[in-house]
C-alpha cells in the first residue's frame, strides 16, 4: 500500500518528539481541525517561528517517516488529489515578515510566511508592488503563492510570479537548508532552482525565504469595460489589443455569472460576456491606451462601453483576481479548473466548458490563453454525477486539443478527482527524478502531485 | 571505440557531417573564452531525432557529449574539455513557424538570435532579448546561457521569453519542456533548463515569445564628471518609477577607446557617459524624457543630448557595442569581467574596482549595464608580458569578490562554463552547491552531458586555470588546418 494511503504511521507521542524537534505541535483534533486538508484533520501541527525551527521539524519528520503538507494561508487546500490521510501540517505563518527592501533595487526579501497584503502594502508605501494578481491576499502568502503556481491576468504585461522570483532559501526533506539563486535582478550563476520550487505546490521542499522583483505602480490607472454578445468577437478584439503596441497591463473576458462577482462592473453586469481592459502608465500613455482600446472595442462589436476611473480599478481588482481560480475559498463548493490554450482558441475553450456544464462561472485572460472555471458542487448523488462527466468530456477534449488542464479545486463530494494525465512528450521520467533527487525520503504531500509524483 | 561511434554516428546523420580530422575538430576547441579544449570528434545533426540518437549512441559508449551554437558564449561553456563529441546545432537553422496571432515562433536551436526578429518584424513583432553578439549567435545558445542584452532592462532576459522547449535529455529521449501554451502541468523544468550552459540537455525546438515592436524610441546621452554620479541618476531614475529600455554607462576608459575607433560622438572628456533609451507609444516619451533630464542634471550632468535621428541613435549605440571591441586596440589582449550588484551599491564597487585597478597595475576600462547593476568591467593586458595574464585573472577574481560582498552575483550573462567554476563558491555555500547537484544528477546521473561546467573543482577562484586540454592545436595550426567543413 502507498504511504499516503495508510495514516497509522506510529507517530512517537506529541511530547517526545516537540522535545527532538525543538517545537511545540497542536495534538488535539480541535486544534488541528482549521488546519484540515480537503477535510482531512492532521494527526500534529507545527507552527515554527523560524527556518532553524521549521528544518529541525522536518528533519525530525523525516527520520520518523511520516509525511508532511506544507500550509501557508490555506486558500488552496481543495487542490486535488486529496490525501487520503495527513500526518503533519507544516504552518509556515509565524515565519512572517519582511527582511529587507532597496526600493531603488526594485527587490524585496520576506518569509514565505508573509501574507500577500502586507507585503505588497509595504511595498505600495514606496510606489512599488509585486505585479501578480493573488487571490485572497490577505490570507495567502507569499510562499503559498509561489508554490502554487498560480498567475492572473497580470502575467500579460509583467510575466508570471516565476519570472519575478530572484532567489529563495528552502529546506529540503534531511532538513538541509541552501539558497538558490541571487538577490539581485540579474544573475544567471547556477541551476536557476528556485524557478523550480515555483507551481511544485510544496512537493520538493519547504519554501523559507523569497527575494523578488518588484515593479514601481504604474503612475495612472484605468480600465476600459465593454459588453459583447459573442465571447469569440470579444477574444478576437482582445487578441487585436495584444498585438498592438499599447503595452496594456491585462485583459480579462467574464461570462455572465463571473461577471456579477465584479463589482466594478457596475451596471454591466448583466452582458453577456464583459471584457475589462486594464491600462497603466503615465498620463499620456493611459490616454492613448484608452483610445485606441475604445476604438478597437467599437470596431469589434461591443456595447456599453465605459472607462473606469483608478481607484475603482485599483481597489476593485481584488474581485478579478478572484474570478480567476480563487471563488472556492474557505467553502468546498465549487470544482475549480484552469485550461490552458492558445490565446486564438479561448472562445472555442469557452464554448466547450458552457457545453459541458448546466451551470458554470468562467473568467478568460485571453491574452495568455488562460480558462478559469467554476462550476458549483450542490452535493452528492446526480448532480456530482453531471460535474463528473462534463469534468472528464474536458479532459478528452484538452488531450485532443493539447490544452493544458489543471484542476485547482474539487470539493470531497465529487469523490476523488485526480490530475488530469500529463501529456504524451511531457518530461514524466524527469519529474520522478527530480522528485526522488530533492525527496528522496517522500516527506512533501507524497503522491499528490500528479502522475502519482 | 573511437572508429565505432563514428560509424555510428555517421549512420545516423550521414557520414558528411561526422568528422574526426583534426584539421576540423580544431574549429570547435574554442569559443568566446580564453580556454579551448580539442574534442575527438563532430557530429552535426539535422534533426531533433537525429540529436536524440547521437546523444544515446554517446550515453552507450560512456562518451561526453557537449552542444554548440555559434560558440561565442563567453564562459567556456560549449569548450568540449574532457573530449569527446560536439554535437553541432549548425544545420538546425529553420524558422518552422511564425504564430503572429498568438505572439510566438517556434524555431529550431542553430537560428541567428537576430533573424527571429527580422521574420517576424512583417507582422509587428519582435524577439526582445538581444545580446551584442545577436548577428551571430544563436538561440540554442541563448537558452543554454539565459542570455541578457541591452534591453533586458524593461523586457527581462531569455528566460522571460521563452514558452517551451522540445529537449533530448540525457537519457536521449525527445521530450517538451513547456510548450506553446502557458502553466504547462507538472514542474517547470523549463526554469530551471534555461541558463543551465547545456548540462541538462539539448534543445531542439524553441517556442520563443514575440512582443509588439513599439511606435517610438528615444535615446538620450549624458555626459558626467564622474562615475558616481552617472551612477546615482540610474539609482535615481529608477527609483522615480521609470524603467528605461536600456540604460549603459561607459566611463572615460572606454569613451576614448570607442571614440578613437568609431567615433560616436561621445565626449571623451567626461568622467562617464550614459545611455539612456526610452520606448513607448508615440507622443508619449516627452514626459519621461524630460524627467530622466532633470536627474540627470541634478546630479550634476554637464551635457545630455538627444538622438535627432536614427543615424545618430545607431552612431551612439555602435559606440556602446564596440567597446569591447575598441579596448583591444589598448592592449594586446583584454578580458571582460561579468559581475552582478544591487544597482544602489554602483557607486561604492566603481570606487573598489578602481582601487583593485590601481593594487594590480592594470587598466580596467568599465562598460555597464547600468540599470541591471550588471559590471563589465574590461582588463587590457599583454599576453605576452610574462605574469600578466595570471594577474587579469586575479584582479577578476577580486571584482567578483567585491560583488558578491555587495549582495549580488559573479555572472548577469555569460555564464559560468569552465571560466568561473572555481568562484562558485564565493556566492554559494556547499549545501547551496549541494542543491544544484541533486538537479544535475536527476537530469544527468552519469555526468556525460557537458561535463566540468558550473561545479567548483579543487582550484581556487582566481588562480589562473586556462585550461589547455590534452590534444589542443595551437592557433596557429588550425589556421594551417583549412576552412571548416
Amino acid at each position: 500500500m502507498r504511504r499516503n494511503e495508510l495514516r497509522a504511521l506510529n507517530l512517537p507521542i506529541a511530547d517526545e518528539l516537540a522535545k527532538r524537534s525543538g517545537s511545540r505541535p497542536r495534538v488535539r483534533p480541535q486544534e488541528c481541525e482549521p488546519y484540515a486538508i480537503a477535510g482531512i484533520v492532521p494527526a500534529l501541527v507545527f507552527s515554527p517561528r523560524t527556518l532553524a525551527e521549521a528544518a529541525k521539524i522536518v528533519s525530525t519528520i523525516t527520520l520518523e517517516g511520516a509525511a508532511i503538507s506544507i500550509r501557508g494561508g490555506g486558500t488552496k487546500r481543495y487542490r486535488p488529489p486529496h490525501p487520503y490521510a495527513v500526518d503533519v501540517v507544516l504552518d509556515t505563518a509565524r515565519c512572517s515578515g519582511i527582511l529587507e527592501h532597496t526600493p531603488a533595487d526594485l527587490t524585496v526579501t520576506a518569509l514565505a510566511g508573509t501574507p500577500v497584503a502586507e507585503l505588497q502594502d509595504a511595498l505600495r508605501a514606496h510606489g512599488q508592488f509585486f505585479p501578480a494578481d493573488v487571490p485572497f491576499a490577505n490570507a495567502s502568502t507569499i510562499g503559498g503563492t509561489l508554490a502554487s503556481g498560480a498567475a492572473g491576468a497580470l502575467r500579460h504585461r509583467y510575466g508570471a510570479p516565476r519570472d519575478n522570483v530572484l532567489g529563495m532559501r528552502v529546506c529540503l526533506s534531511d532538513g538541509s537548508l541552501a539558497f538558490t539563486g541571487s538577490r539581485v535582478v540579474k544573475s544567471v550563476a547556477g541551476y536557476d532552482i528556485h524557478k523550480l520550487f515555483v507551481g511544485a505546490q510544496g512537493t520538493l521542499g519547504l519554501i523559507g525565504e523569497v527575494t523578488l522583483k518588484v515593479a514601481p505602480l504604474p503612475r495612472e490607472e484605468a480600465a476600459v469595460v465593454a459588453r459583447f454578445t459573442s465571447c469569440a468577437d470579444a477574444s478576437a478584439v482582445a487578441g487585436r489589443i495584444a498585438r498592438s503596441p499599447l503595452g496594456t497591463l491585462a485583459t480579462t473576458l467574464h461570462d455572465r455569472p463571473s461577471s456579477r462577482r465584479i463589482r466594478m462592473l457596475g451596471g454591466g453586469r448583466d452582458a453577456e460576456w464583459s471584457l475589462v481592459v486594464r491600462c497603466g502608465g503615465t498620463r499620456s500613455v493611459v490616454a492613448r491606451q484608452i483610445d485606441l482600446t475604445v476604438s478597437l472595442l467599437r470596431q469589434g462589436g461591443a456595447t456599453g462601453i465605459e472607462t473606469l476611473d483608478p481607484d475603482r480599478v485599483r481597489f476593485g481588482w481584488a474581485d478579478v483576481a478572484e474570478a480567476a481560480g480563487g471563488t472556492t475559498y474557505p467553502g468546498d463548493r465549487f470544482l475549480v479548473f484552469s485550461i490552458a490554450s492558445l490565446p486564438t482558441k479561448v472562445a472555442a475553450v469557452c464554448a466547450s466548458v458552457a457545453d459541458a456544464f448546466a451551470d458554470v462561472e468562467q473568467t478568460a485572460h485571453p491574452t495568455t490563453g488562460m480558462t478559469y472555471v467554476h462550476v458549483p458542487v450542490e452535493g452528492a448523488g446526480d448532480a456530482a454525477r453531471d460535474v463528473r462527466r462534463g469534468l472528464g468530456r474536458l479532459e478528452t477534449l484538452c488531450e485532443r486539443e493539447e490544452h493544458a488542464m489543471q484542476i485547482l479545486a474539487a470539493p470531497p463530494v465529487l469523490g476523488r478527482i485526480e490530475q488530469p494525465p500529463l501529456p504524451p512528450r511531457a518530461p514524466v521520467a524527469l519529474m520522478r527524478a527530480v522528485k526522488a533527487a530533492f525527496d528522496p525520503s517522500g516527506t512533501f504531500d507524497p503522491g499528490r502531485f500528479i502522475s502519482g509524483i | 571505440m573511437l572508429d565505432a561511434l563514428a560509424r555510428r554516428l555517421a549512420a545516423i546523420v550521414g557520414p558528411e557531417h561526422v568528422t574526426t580530422a583534426l584539421g576540423d575538430l580544431s574549429n570547435y576547441q574554442y569559443d568566446g573564452s580564453a580556454d579551448r579544449a580539442l574534442p575527438q570528434i563532430v557530429v552535426r545533426p539535422g534533426a531533433a531525432e537525429e540529436v536524440a540518437a547521437a546523444v544515446r549512441a554517446c550515453d552507450e559508449v560512456t562518451f561526453p557529449y557537449v552542444a554548440r551554437g555559434a560558440g561565442t558564449g563567453l564562459s567556456g561553456g560549449a569548450i568540449p574539455e574532457s573530449g569527446g563529441a560536439v554535437i553541432s546545432t549548425a544545420r538546425l537553422d529553420r524558422i518552422l513557424e511564425i504564430d503572429a496571432d498568438n505572439r510566438l515562433a517556434v524555431v529550431e536551436p542553430g537560428v541567428v538570435n537576430a533573424h527571429i526578429s527580422q521574420a517576424a518584424r512583417p507582422y509587428g513583432l519582435q524577439f526582445v532579448p538581444d545580446p551584442s553578439s545577436q548577428a551571430v549567435c544563436t538561440i540554442g545558445g541563448n537558452v543554454a546561457e539565459n542570455s541578457g542584452g541591452l534591453h533586458c532592462l524593461a523586457y527581462g532576459v531569455t528566460a522571460h521569453h521563452v514558452l517551451g522547449c522540445e529537449v533530448v535529455t540525457p537519457a536521449g529521449e525527445l521530450v517538451w519542456l513547456g510548450g506553446k501554451t502557458m502553466q504547462a502541468p507538472g514542474y517547470d523544468l523549463l526554469g530551471t533548463f534555461i541558463g543551465s550552459e547545456g548540462t541538462l540537455g539539448i534543445a531542439t525546438k524553441i517556442v520563443v515569445r514575440l512582443t509588439p515592436l513599439h511606435e517610438d524610441r528615444r535615446t538620450m546621452l549624458a555626459a558626467f564628471a564622474t562615475v558616481e554620479q552617472a551612477s546615482q541618476t540610474v539609482s535615481d531614475i529608477i527609483a522615480g518609477g521609470t524603467i528605461p529600455a536600456a540604460m549603459e554607462m561607459m566611463d572615460q576608459l572606454s569613451t576614448q577607446a570607442v571614440e578613437e575607433f568609431v567615433h560616436a560622438g561621445f565626449p571623451t572628456d567626461a568622467g562617464a557617459v550614459l545611455i539612456v533609451e526610452l520606448e513607448g507609444l508615440s507622443g508619449t516619451l516627452a514626459e519621461p524624457a524630460a524627467e530622466v533630464e532633470t536627474i540627470c542634471r541634478r546630479n550634476g550632468a554637464r551635457e545630455v543630448r538627444v538622438a535627432r535621428d536614427e543615424a545618430e541613435r545607431e552612431r551612439i549605440w555602435l559606440g556602446r557595442k564596440s567597446a569591447f571591441g575598441a579596448m583591444g586596440r589598448l592592449g594586446s589582449s583584454y578580458y571582460v569581467q561579468d559581475g552582478v550588484i544591487p544597482r544602489t551599491r554602483l557607486p561604492l564597487v566603481v570606487g573598489e574596482v578602481r582601487e583593485i585597478a590601481r593594487t594590480y597595475g592594470l587598466r580596467i576600462a568599465n562598460v555597464f549595464h547600468a540599470g541591471d547593476g550588471n559590471l563589465h568591467p574590461l582588463i587590457v593586458f599583454d599576453d605576452r608580458t610574462p605574469g600578466e595574464y595570471e594577474r587579469t585573472v586575479a584582479a577578476g577574481a577580486d571584482i567578483l569578490r567585491a560583488c558578491v560582498r555587495h549582495g549580488g552575483s559573479i555572472s548577469g550573462e555569460h555564464g559560468i562554463g569552465i571560466e568561473k567554476r572555481d568562484c562558485m563558491t564565493l556566492q554559494y555555500k556547499p549545501a547551496d552547491l549541494a542543491l544544484m547537484a541533486r538537479l544535475r544528477s536527476a537530469f544527468d546521473p552519469r555526468g556525460l552531458c557537458n561535463p566540468l561546467k558550473i561545479f567548483p573543482t579543487s582550484r581556487r577562484c582566481g588562480e589562473s586555470s586556462r585550461t589547455v586540454a590534452r590534444g589542443t592545436v595551437p592557433s596557429e595550426a588550425a589556421a594551417a588546418a583549412g576552412p571548416p567543413f
